[in-house]
């Protein structure tokens, strides 16, 4: 299905303000990040090392990615021992063009996809569905939005923002279903449907949640057992992973496995954890007869050599940090106009989608709260404030609507100001006096003019005083 | 080869422009297998998977020895209307008596034998109609009630992954206490050579407004029995 994908639409200004504006979106979003919430808080205090074992992970990743260069090497030997043919792709296009070469030698006509947000970065369905592929997406909630022609709205909940009777809506229409807005029921009618599709499918496509260099392992972390199936049933497997997925040993993958499910969906471990090295070997009844995977740069390399923007390679795409967002909770995924949302979304999105992404470092109240649920401690105000101050060299330069031009006006003339001392008090004292009328009881309640909006919403403002102050030099 | 060589080359350039920190100590290693300290911690451990066991949905049939298991396996069978079932070969114990006393009972069985395997498309077509996918898993862990099923050519992967209900064993002396014990006592040479897969519970999703549904595209039933070596055994 073409899935209209007009990469990063430019204005995230018109769209922010469109789900702000609709306050059903809101309801659904509330909803369901604040189940999410709660089943966090919940795991966080079950579970005494949970602090601990984020400390360790994060030094795993630090380390991992400090020498990114051997562990990739050592991971495309020991995966092609294994019997995988690897693939580099440097960007997004080259993915692509390997993929449907795959396909197209394999004679493949079926495609099953797990749930990989790789794939949604390369813009892969459509690419396919060109070449006249028949492309399923098979997680419930990417298959719900690959039937609406949208992409997700969430990088683990991708149909987050519909409510259960859209969801039953959909079903009736597209599926020919009896209307209902029950999950079961609308699960049971997506495991049917898809069953034979699973069976009849002869590629499968997957992410990887992480690459053992040692081993030549990929781990794929589900719940619905799509993901298995996709890397089990069809003849030719292709897994596609970002090459700052890999870590060292096996024996890290458990520091990982004990915050990843805990903190992204509020569960212990995730009801599957897969382990894959290789093809199906000889005698075997299941498993792929050929297993590719494509390793991914289109700009990680870029981040790697920024020394701030580094850090958000750490990332393990656990989507908590969307869920805690007061921004991502009030505008919705589809807002951020990119494949990844959230303040995640808004340190990534930049470097991997240019300037049509410039925006979105801006979308933040910079309040921490993701930087205080990241399971591996990704401090993504600092990155953000990083990436405004790049801002300035993004070419072509960010398209402001007319308020936000003037409050950045403002702003600059005041730090201009701020420069000059003598000017500051000069200019502080005379305000003062201009606004002693308007005080009350040592408050100003209500301001005229210009001013106005700074007094309007019940926000009192101190009254200035006149006392004179040695100033130090 | 040449795009590899390009990738480790800016990989490598953009290490040198942001130097890499100093080699940090690696992180605490995964923990040896944990020494079963005896009948009581065996026992503490099975009660542990068993609560988490049940807390993700799925059902803890008890500690049983080898010949207690059968008849529960079979009066299982019985209650889910089972007519066909599919069973790999064990790990630590032989399933060829457990097949015949299904077999006695009705329930028509697939083994993983050379034979049946042989034929891909047919064996799982079987699988694909079974009702019950029956294996032994290498090991459980008692912290998160998982189950570490080791696949090979005579106990395939889809066995745990077709059948709408399964049934897991697991030796009473392979349950361990965490994740990092479990994957330390597979060892790594099993993960390069063989699929593993932790199953916690039975299949799941909360894709709809976050509400949790069992049995999406895996099975709906989950079931385990720790098996207790029998007395003589010992």
């Amino acid at each position: 299905m073409a899935a209209a994908k007009p990469d990063p639409a430019p204005d995230f200004f018109a769209t922010s303000r469109a789900g702000v504006a609709d306050a059903e979106l809101r309801r659904k979003l509330e909803n369901s990040t604040g189940r999410h919430l709660d089943h966090v808080a919940q795991m966080r205090a079950e579970f005494p090392p949970y602090d601990a074992e984020r400390d360790a992970a994060r030094a795993i990743k630090e380390d991992a990615i400090g020498r990114l260069d051997q562990l990739l090497i050592e991971l495309k030997h020991q995966l092609e021992a294994n019997g995988c043919t690897v693939f580099i792709a440097a960007d997004a296009a080259e993915a692509r063009d390997y993929i449907l070469k795959v396909a197209r030698q394999a004679g493949a006509r079926r495609v099953v996809k797990g749930k990989s947000m790789a794939t949604e970065e390369i813009a892969l369905n459509p690419a396919l569905e060109a070449a006249g592929l028949e492309v399923v997406e098979t997680d419930l909630g990417e298959y719900i939005v690959q039937l609406r022609r949208e992409r997700p709205s969430h990088i683990i909940t991708p149909a987050i923002h519909l409510s259960k009777e859209d969801i039953g809506q959909l079903f009736a229409d597209k599926l020919g279903i009896p209307y209902s807005a029950e999950p079961a029921t609308l699960t049971a009618a997506a495991r049917d449907r898809l069953r034979g599709i699973f069976l009849a499918a002869d590629m499968g496509i997957t992410g990887v949640n992480f690459a053992v260099a040692e081993t030549g392992t990929l781990v794929l972390v589900e719940n619905e057992g799509n993901g298995r199936l996709s890397s089990t049933l069809p003849e030719t497997f292709i897994a596609v992973m970002g090459i700052e997925k890999v870590i060292p040993r096996l024996a890290d993958v458990p520091h990982f496995l004990e915050i990843l499910a805990r903190t992204g969906t509020g569960q212990k471990l995730t009801t599957y954890t897969n382990f894959i090295s290789g093809p199906r070997r000889k005698g075997e009844a299941d498993g792929p007869g050929a297993m590719h995977v494509v390793m991914l740069d289109n700009g990680r390399s870029t981040m790697l050599a920024d020394p701030v923007l580094r850090e958000a390679l750490y990332c393990l795409r656990c989507g908590a940090c969307l869920n805690v967002c007061p921004v991502y909770r009030r505008i919705g995924g589809h807002a951020y106009n990119s494949v990844y949302p959230g303040p995640i979304g808004s340190i990534v999105s930049p470097n991997l989608f240019g300037s049509a992404a410039a925006q979105l470092p801006f979308a933040s109240t910079l309040c921490g709260a993701c930087r205080d649920i990241c399971p591996v401690k990704i401090d993504i105000p600092r990155i953000l404030l990083h990436l405004r101050w790049k801002e300035g060299q993004a070419t072509p330069p960010i398209k402001w609507p007319a308020d936000a031009r003037r409050a950045r006006a403002g702003v600059a003339r005041f730090a201009r100001m701020a420069r000059h001392p003598r000017t500051m008090r000069l200019l502080t004292r005379a305000a003062a006096i201009f606004a002693r009328p308007f005080a009350h009881d040592g408050y100003l309640k209500r301001m005229p003019g210009a001013f106005r909006n700074w007094t309007r919403w019940g926000r009192d403002f101190p009254a200035p005083r006149f006392r004179r102050r040695k100033h130090v030099p | 080869m040449t795009a590899f060589h390009k990738l480790i080359a800016n990989v490598k350039t953009a290490l040198e422009r942001a130097p890499r920190p100093a080699e940090p100590g690696h992180a605490a290693d995964g923990g040896a297998a944990m020494p079963v300290a005896g009948d009581l911690r065996r026992t503490e451990l099975i009660a542990q998977f068993a609560r988490e066991l049940a807390a993700v949905g799925g059902v803890f049939l008890g500690a049983l020895t080898a010949d207690q298991a059968r008849p529960r396996i079979v009066a299982l069978a019985r209650e889910l209307g089972a007519k066909a079932a599919a069973c790999g070969a064990g790990v630590t114990m032989d399933l060829a008596p457990l097949a015949r006393a299904l077999e006695q009972s009705g329930v028509a069985m697939t083994r993983a034998d050379r034979k049946s395997v042989a034929d891909r498309a047919a064996y799982r077509d079987r699988l694909a109609q079974a009702d019950l996918g029956i294996v032994e898993a290498h090991a459980a862990i008692a912290a998160t009630g998982t189950l570490a099923v080791v696949g090979a050519a005579d106990r395939p992967n889809s066995l745990t992954l077709l059948p709408p209900a399964n049934l897991i064993l697991v030796h009473a002396d392979r349950v361990m206490p965490d994740l990092a014990a479990a994957v330390a006592a597979l060892g790594t040479a099993t993960f390069v050579t063989n699929r593993v897969a932790l199953i916690t519970g039975p299949s799941r999703t909360a894709d709809i407004e976050k509400m949790i549904v069992l049995g999406v595209h895996g099975p709906k039933q989950l079931y385990a029995i720790a098996v207790w070596p029998a007395e003589g055994a010992r």
